[in-house]
């Protein structure tokens, strides 16, 4: 076979483009055309590094758009591992590190790691959190009741997750909004690039290092005043004896603070949306709103996508349809695309909030990188929706600006009358 | 028709997507391990324990079902 001779450098790359910046400043649907051809090939397809203004050294990467194969790889834990990175884009290592704690890491380490935190979100524990949410929620509609035009996505869609997640770690309310905003650059990353590659590292520099300082800050107030919360859990754990250094509290801060906040809140502005636009499902679901809200949210996250897709890196040479991924290789699991794929969900493009089943990939594609805080996020979706519906049900929706982001299906602003 | 779940407890990561489905069969504890309050699958819950299976992100579960 001629294949084994083919280095990765020599393949040839797929004349669809999903690498440019040009293809990631479109919308959504027209992405979603360019992953439906990719879906119709086959679904394993090699192409050049994601476009950054910065040097790196990445080869190339396989794109995996089909539901059935986004499954089988994220369950493959032994062929696939995420050490090597994570993201869409070639950051490089030791940047990624630093922001993605277990998230980037394989077991036995991820299984240590994620344990200390995932104690906080058993679903006894969620409900324990629950009526605080529902307490924010509340204040947060009230407060925008009879605002007139507002701007959603800041004063409603990115309040809730800031304060959940600020309340889980203990962040004060006056670092709230500054480490929500330092989030948002992250996954922003590339939204406001100048061209000037040090500007865009830099970015994404700064603001780790002020997560970093937040989470070094909390990490230092929990070891002398130890209490019944998460960062005691993290401060006071100890591995082979070893505490955390204050590097992988840091970087914890990070993936727990661009985690939580961006997710829910972007699926939160898209729903707000789609529940204007599609007049019917809103009606469905308010004539039994606690009777079909949990199927409905699964609709939510499904349809809005929040999550573009995650790396993994193959371990062995691994055959997909006829493809031959390499040891070594990058493979992109792109959600958004699975999310959309005619395969599994009938017309995948609709928002049909009665969809059951609803294989969907909005946390991930199942194994143990499964999104940790999918509770937490189905919690807040259904006291806010609750809140919103009951109390602005005249809400008129405007259309959203996009953010240019290769990670996050993101609404910068969505002009709303409420 | 009846039925058994059995879990893997090498895929389990304690998620609680089953719990959330049916409390009367699992709970995740603090220490975040998944214990199994019944094994045993009564006629009527099938459907709701083959919906906690398929919920399982890790495919840690099974039902076995029995005549």
């Amino acid at each position: 076979m001629t294949t084994n001779t083919i280095s990765p450098q020599d393949r040839v790359f797929s004349d669809v483009d999903i690498s440019s910046n040009a293809f990631w400043a479109k919308p959504f649907d027209e992405r979603e055309s360019s992953f439906a051809e990719l879906r119709h090939r086959g679904g394993v397809s090699w192409h050049p590094a994601v476009e950054v203004s910065f040097p790196h050294a990445e080869p190339g990467f396989w794109a995996i758009t089909r539901a059935e194969h986004i499954n089988q790889i994220s369950l493959d834990h032994e062929a696939f591992i995420t050490d090597p990175g994570v993201n869409v884009e070639p950051i490089p290592y030791a940047l990624s590190k630093s922001l993605t704690f277990f998230l980037q890491m394989d077991k036995p380490e991820h299984t240590l790691l994620r344990s200390l935190v995932s104690a906080a979100f058993t679903p006894k524990q969620i409900l324990k959190i629950q009526d605080q949410i529902f307490a924010n929620a509340a204040e947060i509609v009230d407060g925008v009741i009879g605002a007139g035009e507002i701007d959603f996505v800041g004063r409603v869609a990115g309040v809730l997750p800031m304060r959940t997640v600020s309340d889980m770690v203990g962040v004060s309310p006056t670092e709230r909004e500054a480490v929500a905003i330092a989030a948002e650059r992250l996954i922003g990353r590339s939204d406001s690039a100048t061209g000037n590659p040090a500007d865009v590292l830099q970015g994404m520099i700064d603001a780790r290092d002020f997560l970093h300082s937040v989470g070094s800050s909390l990490a230092a107030h929990r070891r002398s005043n130890p209490g019944d919360d998460l960062m005691t859990n993290l401060v006071e754990a100890r591995i082979d004896g070893v505490g955390l250094t204050d590097d992988q509290i840091g970087s914890f801060m990070v993936l727990f603070a661009v985690a939580g906040n961006d997710t829910t809140k972007q699926t939160t502005s898209r729903t707000v949306y789609s529940l204007d636009r599609n007049r019917d499902q809103r009606q469905w679901l308010l004539e039994d709103f606690d009777g079909r809200i949990g199927v409905a949210i699964e609709e939510f996250v499904r349809h809005g996508s929040p999550v573009i897709g995650f790396a993994r890196t193959a371990t062995r040479d691994y055959e997909l349809e006829g493809q031959t991924i390499r040891r070594g290789d990058k493979v992109v699991l792109f959600y958004c695309s699975g999310n959309r794929d005619e395969q599994r969900f009938a017309d995948a493009s609709r928002f049909i909030l009665s969809r059951k089943p609803n294989r969907h990939f909005g946390f991930g594609g199942g194994g143990v990188h499964f999104c940790l805080g999918n509770g937490v996020a189905k919690t807040q979706l259904k006291a806010l929706f609750g809140e919103l519906l009951r109390k602005a049900p005249d809400i008129e929706v405007g259309e959203p600006e996009a953010l240019v982001s290769r990670s996050i299906n993101g609404v910068k602003r969505l002009p709303v009358r409420i | 028709m009846t039925g058994k779940i059995v879990l893997d407890r090498s895929r389990c990561v304690g998620l609680g997507l089953c719990e959330a489905v049916s409390p009367e069969h699992f709970e995740v504890g603090d220490d975040g391990n998944l214990t199994l309050l019944r094994e045993d699958v009564s006629a009527d819950e099938l459907d709701i324990i083959e919906e906690a299976v398929e919920a399982c992100p890790t495919r840690a579960l099974v039902l076995e079902r029995h005549r």
